[in-house]
Parts: C-alpha cells; sequence; structure tokens
C-alpha cells in the first residue's frame, strides 16, 4: 500500500471533530507532518513504530505486571503521529486554565479557612462536609503563599463543534507528565528534523521550572534547601515517572523509610547521619501521608509529617487535603467560584453535571440514562463508571439502585463524543478518540504552564474512555509557535 | 547520601560483579570440558556457586548443558544469571536517580537480553560459548559505563565497594574449591587443571610470564592471592576495597569510619604479609577461609554502620 493511500482511507466518523481532517482535507496544522508521512513507505512507518517500542522498553519507560510470582514489563501504548495545537488554541486553553487554577486556589484557602464561600451559601456545605477528602486536620493552617495546588493536571476534551471542555480538576498527585517528557524524546528520535521543521514549542522547561517553584517554597531561607521526591517505591505504576522527575531535577527520590521526624522536623538517613528535608513534593496520596493522622497502617508515609507541616518546618507538595477541590460532585461549582472570587466569566466551560441528591435533576438523569455517563464521585482512572449509550439494562438498574442509596457518591453528565485524531495501527490511519492534560505549575510568581500536555487515547475503536487503565495510550502533543 | 540509595548501589556493584565471575567460570569449564579425556565433572562449579545439594549435584555434574541451563536461565536457582541481573536492576531501579542514564538502560538491556528466550536456546541446542559470550560483553558494557558516566561520589565508591569485596571472596573461593577437588595436593603438575584455573579468572598469560618454568601449584597459589598487579588477586581486590572506602572518610560519622577502616586495614595487613610459605604451613583451606570470615565481618559492619535504615 502506498502512503497516499493512507490518508485517502482516512474516514472520520460523523459528528465527531477531527484534529487532522476537516472538511475532506488536511487542517493546515497537520500539512507538515501528512507531507512528511506520504514521503515514507509503510514498511519505514513499521519500523518507526517498532523503534519506539524498542526505545521505550530499553529505557526502561516500563511499568510491571505481576503475574504467576514473575514480573512482566509492559509499556504504556505509544502511537508514533503527534497530536497538534495551533497557537490560537494553545492561548486560549492557557489562558482558561490560569483562570480557573486561581480560582481553586482561593477556594481551597477559603474552605480551610473563613468559608466566606459556604456562609455566602454559593456552594452548599453539605456537599463539602460530605467528602472524604475535606480534611478537618488542614483547618486554620496557613499553607506557605496560600499556594495549595502547585502542580495541576487538568483534563480538557472536545466535543463536536471543537469546543474545549474542562472534564476534570486533577488537583492532588496528577501523573503522566514524564509521558509528556519521553514522548517528546521519542519523536526526536523516530521523526528526525521534523519537530523544528514545524515549529513546535519545547517542553524541555518542565523539570527545570518545577524545580525552581519547589526551592522557593523552603520554609529555611537558605541557599540550598534539600528537596525531595517521596514516593511510594518500586512497585507502584508511576515509579518511572517519579525517577525521571528527581533525575531531571536532582533532588533525592525517597521512600517513606528513609524519612524520620523528630522535634517536628523532617530527616533524611543518609550514610553521613541525618540530614533536614525542607521540601516533599510527594506522590504518596495523603491517606497514606501519616499513619498518626490518617491511615494507621501505612508503611509509605512518615509518622509525624503532618506535625511538622502544620508546624511550618517542611512545604508539601501539593498541599494536604485539595481533594476537596478536585471532587467530582464539586467540580460543578467550580464556573460559580470563579464568579465568586475573580468577578469573571469562565473563560473554559465545564461539562454539565448534574447533582443527583437534587430530586430534579435526579428525575431528569434517570429519565435519559442512555445519553449519560454515570461517574462515582471519588474514583478515578476510568473505575467507577457507567456509558449509558453502551450499558444494558441490568446494569442501568443497579446503578440506579445504587445511586438512590447514596446519591452524593454519582453525578451524570451528558455524554460529550470527544474529538478524534488519527493514529497509526496495523498499517492503516485510523480516527480514535482523545483528551488532553497540560501540566500547569503555581508558584508565589503565578501559573506557569509548559506547552504541550499529556495526550491520552482511547485504542479501541469507538472507545470514549482514555484512561490507561481501561486501554488507553498516548500521542506526543505539540504546540506550535506560529 | 541516603543510607538505602548506598545499600542498594553497594549490592549492584557485587551483584555484577558475581555475575561476570560465574559467566567467565562457566565459559573456561565449558571449554575445559571439551578438552578432557575423561567425563569432566561440574562439581566444583555446582560447589562455588550454587546451593545444591550433593546429592542434586550429582544428577547434573556430568551434563554440561543441564549445568549450563540451570546456572545461567534457571529462575528456581537463586544465584542463575537471570536472577542475578534481575537483583542488580532492581537495585539499579530503585536509585535511578543516583546513576547515569546510560548506566541504567545498560543493565536494562542487559535484564532484557538474558530473559529473551531465543538466546537461552542457543544454549541448550548450539554453541554455548557464543551465547555466553554475549552475556559477558553486555557485563563488559556495564563496566564501562560505570567507569566512563559515573561521578566519582559516595555512589562510585559504594559500587566499588561491593564490587571488590565480592571479587575478593569470589576468588578465594574458586582457589578453595579448585585445590579441594584435587585434596589440596601442592604436588599435582597437571598442567590442563592450572591453565584451566587459571583461564576462568583472566589469570593464565600473566602466570606464563611471571613464571617461567611450567605449573607448580605454589605459583598458582602466589598469583591468585599475593600478586598486587593482577586485577583478581585477593590482594589485589582487598586494595581496592580499601581505596575506595578512603574516600567515604568524612567529618560526620567518623566512628563508623574508624571501625570498618579498621577491620580493613587489618584483612590487608594480613594477606599482605603473608607468602606462598606462611599460607602453606597454616594451610590453604584453614587461611583462606579465615580471610572469608574477616571479608564478611567488614561486610556487615557496612550493614550495620553505613545501610542500617530500618
Amino acid at each position: 500500500m502506498q502512503t497516499s493511500e493512507l490518508i485517502n482511507s482516512y474516514h472520520v466518523d460523523t459528528n465527531t471533530w477531527d484534529e487532522m481532517y476537516a472538511n475532506a482535507a488536511v487542517r493546515e496544522q497537520y500539512k507538515g507532518v501528512v507531507e512528511f508521512m506520504q514521503g515514507l513507505s509503510i514498511d519505514e512507518l513499521n519500523r518507526k513504530e517498532e523503534m519506539a517500542r524498542s526505545l521505550f522498553m530499553s529505557q526502561g519507560i516500563t511499568f510491571t505486571v505481576y503475574s504467576s510470582g514473575e514480573g512482566i514489563e509492559k509499556i504504556f501504548p505509544f502511537d508514533i503521529i503527534p497530536r497538534i495545537i495551533t497557537s490560537a488554541e494553545w492561548n486560549y486553553i492557557e489562558k482558561g486554565i490560569k483562570q480557573r487554577l486561581k480560582a481553586l486556589n482561593l477556594f481551597l484557602k477559603d474552605v480551610y479557612n473563613d468559608q466566606f464561600i459556604l456562609k455566602d451559601e454559593v456552594v452548599p456545605i453539605n456537599i463539602i462536609y460530605s467528602c472524604p477528602h475535606y480534611l478537618r486536620e488542614m483547618h486554620g493552617f496557613p499553607v506557605p503563599y496560600d499556594i495549595y495546588v502547585h502542580i495541576a493536571g487538568i483534563d480538557l476534551i472536545r466535543n463536536n463543534d471543537g469546543s474545549f471542555y474542562i472534564l476534570e480538576d486533577n488537583l492532588r498527585t496528577p501523573s503522566g507528565v514524564s509521558y509528556m517528557l519521553e514522548n517528546r524524546e521519542i519523536t526526536k528520535r523516530i521523526f528526525p528534523d521534523l519537530l523544528p521543521r514545524n515549529n513546535v514549542r519545547t517542553v524541555t522547561e518542565y523539570p527545570n521550572i518545577l524545580h525552581k517553584n519547589l526551592v522557593s517554597l523552603s520554609p529555611r531561607q537558605i541557599s540550598n534547601p534539600t528537596i525531595v521526591l517521596l514516593t511510594p517505591g518500586i512497585y507502584n505504576s508511576a515509579y518511572f515517572e517519579h525517577t525521571t522527575l528527581a533525575r531531571l531535577m536532582g533532588v533525592e527520590l525517597v521512600e517513606g523509610r528513609d524519612l524520620v521526624v523528630s522535634g517536628h522536623r523532617v530527616y533524611m538517613k543518609t550514610t553521613a547521619g541525618l540530614q533536614q528535608v525542607d521540601v516533599i513534593y510527594r506522590r504518596v496520596d495523603d491517606e497514606f501521608l501519616d499513619p498518626l493522622v490518617f491511615n494507621p497502617g501505612s508503611m509509605l508515609g512518615v509518622a509525624g509529617i503532618m506535625n511538622a507541616y502544620r508546624k511550618g518546618n517542611v512545604a508539601i507538595v501539593n498541599a494536604v487535603g485539595n481533594g476537596v477541590a478536585d471532587d467530582k460532585a464539586i467540580y460543578s461549582y467550580v464556573p460559580v467560584m470563579i464568579k465568586y472570587y475573580l468577578n469573571e466569566e469562565p473563560i473554559l466551560k465545564n461539562v454539565p453535571t448534574y447533582q443527583l441528591s437534587n430530586p430534579d435533576e435526579r428525575d431528569f438523569v434517570f429519565a435519559n440514562m442512555n445519553r449519560m455517563v454515570i461517574k462515582k464521585t471519588n474514583e478515578s482512572g476510568g473505575y467507577g463508571m457507567l456509558m449509558g449509550h453502551v450499558a444494558g439494562d441490568e446494569e442501568i438498574f443497579r446503578y440506579k439502585t445504587e445511586m438512590l442509596k447514596d446519591p452524593r457518591q454519582y453525578i451524570a453528565q451528558p455524554i460529550i463524543s470527544l474529538s478524534s485524531a488519527p493514529c497509526y495501527m496495523n498499517g492503516r490511519l485510523q480516527p480514535r478518540r482523545v483528551d488532553l492534560r497540560p501540566y500547569a505549575l503555581c508558584s508565589p510568581d503565578g501559573v506557569q504552564i509548559v506547552p504541550g500536555g499529556l495526550t491520552r487515547v482511547a485504542l479501541r475503536e469507538g472507545s470514549l474512555v482514555v484512561n490507561s487503565s481501561q486501554g488507553g495510550g498516548s500521542k506526543d502533543t505539540w504546540v506550535l509557535a506560529v | 547520601m541516603l543510607s538505602r540509595v548506598a545499600d542498594s548501589l553497594y549490592w549492584m556493584g557485587r551483584y555484577m560483579e558475581r555475575t561476570d565471575g560465574i559467566l567467565r567460570m562457566l565459559k573456561i569449564n565449558y571449554a575445559s570440558s571439551q578438552d578432557d579425556l575423561h567425563e569432566f565433572s561440574w562439581k566444583p562449579v555446582l560447589r562455588t556457586f550454587t546451593y545444591l545439594e550433593e546429592e542434586q549435584a550429582n544428577t547434573i555434574a556430568y551434563n554440561s548443558r543441564a549445568v549450563l541451563q540451570y546456572m545461567v536461565a534457571d529462575k528456581e536457582n537463586p544465584n542463575s544469571v537471570v536472577n542475578i541481573v534481575t537483583h542488580a536492576r532492581e537495585n539499579a531501579r530503585s536509585v535511578q536517580d543516583h546513576i547515569t542514564k546510560e548506566l541504567w538502560q545498560c543493565l536494562n538491556d542487559y535484564y532484557h537480553r538474558v530473559r529473551d528466550e531465543q538466546l537461552i536456546q542457543l544454549l541448550n541446542r548450539e554453541d554455548p560459548i557464543t551465547v555466553l559470550d554475549v552475556l559477558i560483553k553486555q557485563g563488559l558494557l556495564y563496566y564501562g559505563t560505570t567507569e566512563i558516566t559515573m561521578a566519582r561520589g559516595g555512589g562510585y565508591a559504594f559500587i566499588n565497594i561491593g564490587k571488590f569485596l565480592e571479587r575478593s571472596v569470589q576468588s578465594a573461593d574458586i582457589l578453595d574449591v579448585k585445590f579441594r577437588d584435587v585434596n589440596y595436593d601442592f604436588t599435582r603438575t597437571d598442567t590442563t587443571y592450572w591453565k584451566y584455573l587459571l583461564l576462568s579468572i583472566s589469570g593464565y598469560e600473566l602466570y606464563l610470564k611471571t613464571y617461567r618454568s611450567g605449573f607448580d601449584a605454589r605459583n598458582v597459589v602466589e598469583q591468585i592471592v599475593l600478586n598486587e598487579d593482577f586485577p583478581r588477586s585477593i590482594i589485589y581486590s582487598i586494595n581496592q576495597l580499601h581505596r575506595y572506602f578512603e574516600r567515604l572518610k568524612s567529618e560526620r560519622n567518623v566512628d563508623a569510619y574508624r571501625t570498618i577502616d579498621f577491620l580493613i586495614g587489618r584483612i590487608k595487613s594480613k594477606v599482605k604479609y603473608s607468602t606462598v610459605e606462611t599460607i602453606m604451613k597454616q594451610g590453604l583451606h584453614p587461611y583462606l577461609i579465615g580471610v572469608k570470615e574477616d571479608l564478611y565481618e567488614a561486610g556487615n559492619a557496612f550493614n550495620q554502620y553505613y545501610f542500617a535504615y530500618l
């Protein structure tokens, strides 16, 4: 097969926004890539695909699946064709995310201190107090520079008219940024010269910005504070990411057992005795952070770390208790938060969300189940989800019963179709649904977003679920300079 | 440096050194098995490098392919190359931010290589030396990458401490087992026997250059224990161990340094001020056991003073 056929045989689903194709023509931003691909044979493309796979394998960009007592190395599927975002689209996304994060940080400060937004009844009190991620331990404690969310991975999707929607705010320990960096490195290898020729903005600044931000949070005003990245350990599926970030920032990668608290200060155990730690970028969830305060059975955390944190002797990134701001039920209030705190109109739209504790909204959802996606408010990774258009009657009935029992646990959203992007699969170009997760970094000097992100792909035909745990893959994500 | 990190680097160094030792042993013993009048016995090898009971060892001792399979690819054998490389890689994986990316990739490639079933099939069906060479080269790549890319800090010191501690124990083991196999008979002049012992630790050419008068068991002992220029001798390994240990000296942790410095210094002078005559007077076996006990004591002191973090 010729590569020109590759493009010609690309058929976009009707009623879907395709990132590459519009009105039977290739969009301007994709022309460079399409032209390049047309200069290649199918064999060459296959070789590039194989090369990408072996690069991931050899660099150990893998996660381990343990079965029958033996570890098997798997790679997170990677599609070689980049997802391209124009500079106009990016400017709009960037502005929208900055606005949203500003409001979310103000909300977290408010909800853990004066609670104006609750007293003014803009956000209902019961939805906050019923959220399991709302932590009383954080009450009345001034976090440094009032920043709760230092790192956010906000998920965006596009519906069939191409407009962007916020799907989720990930404000706790968002992962995947190493794939943004590594996917780009792979592209450099498999498509030589293609990046500079297309004016693609670089993403390599991410670890430097993050490191600078972490240093600025040190409670001790010293020239060389000790920064550590706290990982749950090598069995964590994101372990590769933890090592990559630690290496790129030149900070120590520690596990809970490497740290000890003494006199409300955190120390790490080194070959030359104890060394005080100033800033902890933790990739351990709130629940496991301190066995004295949260889950007493946790082996991943450090006993006494919360006291050291509240005394102001150590900075923790992201702040503890952020889950109250990215809870799926509270998500629907973010647009009103933006108005309440900033007196601005939200730039990026929310997906309409129905609260099942509201009887009118519940009746509406129940009457339209086949057009809805039902999500558990406290689950992520694509777990606890019901896609109404494909679910059987029995499953719908089961969800309805569960939802009536505890409506606070669920929300409903109309199914948004997600835009598609071309993927190279089995020697053919095929449209697959994608989302976009840019990574935003907040510091005392403001919000910075590295131009790029993680594009996740639903590899199964027709699937709308992009989560890696549900068979999703990823793509390199290009933001064009012009 | 974190104690846990030091511990992992030390073990990475030890495991990789052990891998190299095992592969070289296998290669030379296999070659020797093709050069033997009688059926070649793998018993000394199995005794040094496996935990097999006498009985189990006997069942494969005369079957080269079975031994190679067991020593290289058997996942049930805790000391097989595939398992040791996996341990080394797991240690490296947990300290990726302390080794260079090149070194990590090199170990990771080694790991994927040794688990490549096609390669292992060749071990059973075709020329095993080709397969062993592929793996030995992968190990040389590891040494070179360590040497060229690693910063000369504490981490590099701990890798080398592990490496030379392992090597000194290994040389003592190989020597002891080979002599035990001939009942510590120093009058034995069987050229092939000593030749393959020396070859297995890359000391054959040096021996020929040092001793012009043919093979003598006493000279073999001298070279493997006392020759300071022979990189696999016990004295050389202990000198290197001490050299890298001295780099850990710092204002902090003075007691730990002093304790271990004493232990290593003691072994070093014991070996340095031995001669073949004094060794033979004491008996080679008791002498080597003594050296190994001292080395283990130093290893345990590292655990206690530098790696304890639990």
